[in-house]
């Protein structure tokens, strides 16, 4: 991991505001996919009329930010809690916003964690994803074929136990915290 | 601690030890000594080559840019657990 963080800064990706984005984008995909691969079998997706109003109105707010389709399945899963519904999805809604890394790139970052972690639910939901944001099947491909060559490398480096020997060759973001921006 | 012993650059044949050159020109990055996973693929070119060859195809700037491809191998690792 410390490798491509190294390298992704060396190729332009510089500085750690990216990087934060990034991790923030796998920390809610995975727990996405958490609650629908996991939970799902056992607290079913509530329906609009189950959810109730508190829930459904954070079911348009979901729908309007994903494209007006249907609501994905976790959102409906924890909606049987609406407020923590809604600040799960602020949550999401924030790390997948257009900012330092355009939404196609995280959406790009979260097909390639659903299809390493093997997340049905994620793999079918980011793959739609990409490809309404106009990525392309060779477009995906790329992303398939990044996922696959570095599960091979990541593996040899695991049984190999090599010791991270690159985290030094990107220089060092000594900036601070950022100000708070707005949506 | 690596559970095999990494050999020093000037320990492999001379064409394995062109192939690090190219580990420069791949990272922008003048090593000192060639990165460990280099000198693993290069322990056997037969296999280190296809591989690296598919590697520099799907790292290629395309529809993701190669830093954003960087990024997606990042989180990859993070998911593999793995630190390297």
């Amino acid at each position: 991991m410390e490798a491509h963080t190294a390298a992704g800064k060396l190729q332009g990706l510089d500085g750690d505001a990216p990087w934060y984005e990034a991790a923030f984008v796998v920390g809610v995909t995975n727990a996405l996919n958490v609650a629908a691969d996991g939970l799902a079998a056992a607290l079913p997706a509530l329906t609009d009329a189950e959810a109730g109003g508190e829930a459904t109105a954070v079911f348009a707010d979901v729908r309007a930010f994903y494209g007006g389709g249907e609501v994905p399945t976790p959102f409906r899963v924890i909606a049987r809690d609406p407020a923590y519904l809604a600040d799960v999805f602020g949550a999401v809604k924030r790390a997948f916003a257009d900012r330092r890394l355009t939404r196609r790139h995280k959406e790009a970052l979260a097909f390639a964690v659903s299809l390493t972690t093997r997340s049905p639910f994620g793999l079918h939901f980011h793959l739609g994803e990409l490809r309404r944001l106009g990525v392309s099947e060779r477009g995906v491909m790329e992303v398939v074929g990044v996922a696959q060559m570095f599960s091979s490398y990541t593996k040899i480096a695991d049984t190999l136990q090599l010791e991270s020997d690159m985290a030094h060759i990107a220089p060092t973001d000594m900036s601070g915290v950022p100000e708070a921006d707005g949506e | 601690m690596p559970t095999v012993r990494l050999r020093d650059a000037s320990e492999y044949p001379e064409p394995a030890r062109r192939l690090f050159e190219l580990s420069k020109a791949w990272f922008d990055y003048d090593f000192k000594a060639p990165p460990a996973m280099s000198r693993v693929m290069a322990w056997d070119p037969h296999f280190g080559g296809p591989h690296g060859r598919a590697m520099k195809r799907a790292m290629a700037a395309g529809e993701f840019t190669r830093a954003e491809k960087e990024m997606v191998a990042a989180v990859v690792s993070g998911a593999n657990a793995c630190t390297y």
